[in-house]
């Protein structure tokens, strides 16, 4: 057997197939997955009323599980019963679109939206055919990281950077990943090598701009926000506004947050951003508390800093110091609040 | 709402191609009920003396459908710097791109699909606007079904899409049409090209189709690949619309040459695309610098400009009929009718850019002063450029340049030489055996020396800005001495006499002694 040949032998994989254990696991999360691809291959095999069973089992343990939703919508569409599907995609739709996604100034794939069973499932029937294509890894590595498995999707991304060796892309998200796992000194490399091929990647500024931070270097992060700022098109203001909060830029922020409201009216986030920018600016803003339900309570604890910061500068700083440590490294207030307190 | 993307341009690409064109116009059209809706259509690579193929099909469109239309038209010299590197005519990606970045900025989506499809929304009562108007943010696709060839062929009514509509909820009853194709993500369904709805903001933050893909095929999926990669997703609307593919496989595509079909590579652009973005055409996706030409089906049409300019320049004939002779005895004459031959003249011109800056060499002067008139009269912006060899030809009048021929050929976009009688007056009779005189002769002398000289130095002359052969028109060049020397230096067809007009590019002139002394004694 030639050496590419030995490669892709031992890089086959198996079609998914839910383990025994994933069914009898406690855990909701991981049994409500199980069930749904049990459900998946029984549609592929035919068997739509059975499937519709282990989506019903699914979506008792999960009952925002769009993708479980859809799945049923489908099921039902196929067996005739138009009427019960119809509200049922609407369902899925409308519970995808209820999930927050990621900062706009971050690299795409943690602006996605849902569980992505679906697609890991489908991706790994791909790998059944597909040896020589990195895509499906990858994109099973993203599915993986945005639903916050770093070290699962490192596999991923190394499986395809075996394909596609080298691949300055690759490597940024495989950063990601190793950023995500907090092996920042990593993270940096892999980013270091991605912009030098391509130095005009803003979203790998940013992440390596949270690497450095991660690794307590805030002039070196501060340096990579800026030249995102700067490379940034002046049409993604959301993307804008949050690099320029990253860097506690409210003045640069404002104008940003002023066309991402106009642009998105229904995004809390902007609006509540505007505020915390006029708030800081010593403009007059908007008193009402736009911070949402379910909001990080490390967004929560920046709120009270900013609130805090005109009239009580010992309080402000302890909740900022606060935000630092209830929240991600990664998080837009976080990073303010590193700069905020710099500034102190 | 949202911006349809298709593309082709004015030949034969595949069977009966306008009748299943047509009926995919009209029927896009029917589902569109927001006033910001369109449908753009990027008609690439159509020779210059063509019209575009949307207006070639203008009458079997819709009232709506011509409203609902732009079209761009992106020039062959616009495709001149790719032309040496695919063996395709019409390129999806650069087509997709241009029509993009001009699309209204008011739609949310944008829908790419293809001149066969018809979109069939489940509920009848729902047009795609209402459809796309309340779904979320994301990408979307659809499954295509195809309807048999005798189907649409035969049954359906082009003008009536509203009645296609019907005829297809009943067909995929009655014979079964509706099979979903399932496929590998992130192509979710086989044919996705046919149905891809994406945010505009989305493709415009992925820059746009892949402009390296210039080989043909997979554009789709490469696009579907990336955008599955930057939404995470690939979504379906199969329970909002369906979508019916016109099958046109009696007779294959150019593009299509069974399994030796040139392709652009399956691995590198969908197996192995590793980031939604394309940086390298991130400035240029779409060619945002080129100015395309937008032409309309509803206001400014061929048909308004040509009578347009005719209408200034010519007064209706005031008798049934006028009369002149191909017979061989009169070969000599060159007598011709202005007020029939202008028509023909001014066709020959009307598909060409308005800023085309034309070279006109005459030796009638009421030629020169009715070609001007219609010129202005259709809409044409760019100079007449008469050279100044020329004499006897009115002076002053509006848009008309002279100067020394050999400053003026390197600024014509196109040529008009025209071979008549400059002592012929307008109310004469023509071809009854009448004689040039010694002052025609000059005149003709001038313009065919200048004739010849333009034609064999025409790509030596050419301006920097153009890649390709410009057209020479011939006015009176049929059956007449003029003829052999136009056809001598021009690729041009047989045209009927009564046309009085000849065109075409110019032809390869022999460079060796030994080819040119072959050339003469053919000639002789």
């Amino acid at each position: 057997m030639s050496k590419p040949s030995i490669l892709q032998f031992l890089m086959r994989r198996k079609p998914t197939q839910p383990g025994a254990d994933d069914l009898k696991s406690a855990d909701p999360e991981r049994r409500g997955q199980g069930l749904f691809r049990v459900g998946r291959t029984r549609m592929r095999r035919g068997e739509t009323e059975a499937a519709l069973g282990e989506f019903d089992q699914a979506l008792k343990l999960l009952p925002n599980y769009a993708e479980a939703v859809a799945a049923r919508a489908e099921s039902l569409d196929m067996l005739g019963k138009i009427d019960a599907a119809r509200p049922e995609y609407e369902r899925a739709r409308k519970l995808w679109a209820g999930q927050r996604p990621g900062a706009p100034d971050r690299s795409y794939l943690f602006r996605q939206r849902g569980r992505f069973t679906f697609e890991v499932d489908s991706y790994e029937l791909a790998l059944l055919r597909v040896k020589t294509g990195s895509f499906p890894h990858l994109a099973c590595g993203n599915a993986l990281l945005a639903q916050g498995h770093p070290e699962e999707a490192l596999k991923c991304y190394d499986r395809a950077l075996k394909i596609k060796q080298n691949d300055p892309d690759l490597t940024a998200l495989k950063g990601e990943a190793l950023s995500m796992a907090g092996r920042y000194r990593q993270a940096i490399e892999a980013f270091d090598f991605a912009l030098a091929a391509n130095p005009k990647a803003p979203e790998t500024l940013n992440a390596r701009g949270i690497a450095r931070l991660g690794l307590g270097d805030l002039d070196g992060a501060n340096a990579d926000w800026r030249r995102q700022l700067e490379l940034l098109p002046a049409a993604e203001a959301a993307a804008r506004a949050c690099v320029a909060l990253r860097l506690a830029d409210y003045a640069a922020a404002l104008p940003e947050l002023e066309k991402a409201v106009a642009h998105e009216p229904n995004e809390l986030y902007w609006k509540l951003y505007r505020q915390t920018a006029l708030s800081r600016l010593g403009k007059p803003a908007d008193s009402a508390d736009l911070l949402p339900v379910d909001a990080h309570p490390a967004e929560a604890a920046f709120q009270k800093a900013v609130a805090a910061a005109a009239i009580d500068r010992e309080s402000a700083r302890a909740h900022w110091r606060e935000t630092i440590e209830l929240g991600p490294v990664s998080l837009v207030e976080v990073c303010a609040a590193h700069n905020e307190l710099s500034r102190l | 709402m949202f911006s349809v993307i298709i593309y082709g341009r004015n030949d034969s690409h595949g069977y009966n191609l306008h009748k299943r064109a047509a009926i995919s116009f009209n029927a896009l059209a029917e589902v569109m009920t927001d006033p910001d809706d369109e449908i753009l259509f990027v008609d690439y690579n159509t020779p210059d003396d063509h019209p575009t193929f949307p207006e070639a099909i203008a009458d079997t469109l819709t009232e709506k459908a011509k409203k609902v239309m732009r079209i761009f038209r992106v020039r062959p010299e616009q495709h001149a710097h790719l032309k040496n590197k695919t063996h395709l005519v019409a390129l999806e990606s650069q087509s997709r791109n241009v029509a993009l970045r001009r699309s209204n900025p008011k739609n949310r989506w944008i829908l790419y699909t293809n001149t066969d499809m018809l979109l069939v929304s489940r509920n009848p009562k729902e047009s795609l606007s209402d459809i796309l108007g309340g779904v979320p943010d994301g990408f979307y696709q659809i499954p295509r079904f195809e309807i048999p060839e005798m189907l649409w062929e035969a049954a359906f009514d082009r003008k009536d899409p509203a009645g296609n509509l019907v005829k297809l909820r009943d067909w995929s009853v009655r014979f079964h049409l509706n099979q979903v194709v399932h496929n590998f993500m992130p192509m979710r369904y086989d044919a996705l090209g046919d149905f891809q709805a994406c945010l505009r903001e989305d493709m415009f933050a992925i820059h746009g189709f892949d402009e390296d893909m210039i080989l043909g095929w997979h554009c789709d999926s490469n696009l579907a690949a990336r955008l599955a990669l930057y939404r995470g997703r690939v979504d379906t609307l199969i329970d909002k619309a369906f979508g019916y593919h016109c099958d046109h496989t009696r007779v294959a595509a150019a593009n299509n040459k069974g399994r030796k079909t040139t392709m652009n590579s399956h691995d590198r652009f969908i197996w192995n695309v590793s980031t939604p973005y394309l940086p390298n055409q991130a400035e240029t996706w779409g060619w945002p610098d080129v100015e395309i030409e937008e032409v309309r089906l509803d206001r400014e049409t061929s048909y308004q400009r040509f009578t347009a300019g005719l209408d200034r320049a010519i007064k209706p004939a005031t008798v049934p009929f006028t009369n002149t002779s191909c017979e061989w005895h009169l070969f000599d004459d060159l007598t011709y009718d202005l007020p029939h031959t202008l028509p023909f003249a001014c066709d020959q011109v009307l598909t060409y850019p308005k800023s085309t800056a034309v070279m006109l060499a005459a030796t009638r002067p009421d030629f020169v002063s009715g070609f001007a008139t219609a010129w202005r009269g259709m809409g044409f912006t760019g100079p007449i450029l008469v050279p100044q060899e020329c004499e006897g030809l009115p002076a002053g009048l509006p848009g008309v340049t002279t100067g020394h021929f050999t400053d003026l050929v390197r600024k014509t976009d196109l040529f008009v030489f025209e071979f008549g009688l400059a002592s012929q007056k307008i109310d004469e009779p023509t071809r009854t055996g009448r004689e040039a005189s010694a002052l025609d002769k000059r005149r003709l002398k001038v313009v065919e020396k200048l004739f010849r000289e333009a034609a064999s130095t025409e790509a030596d002359t050419r301006p920097a800005h153009r890649r390709l052969a410009r057209r020479f028109i011939g006015v009176n060049v049929i059956y007449n001495k003029y003829w052999p020397i136009f056809t001598d230096y021009v690729g041009a067809n047989i045209n009927p006499f009564c046309s009085q007009v000849l065109a075409g590019s110019p032809l390869p002139q022999p460079t060796g002694v030994k080819a040119k002394i072959l050339k003469f004694r053919k000639r002789a």
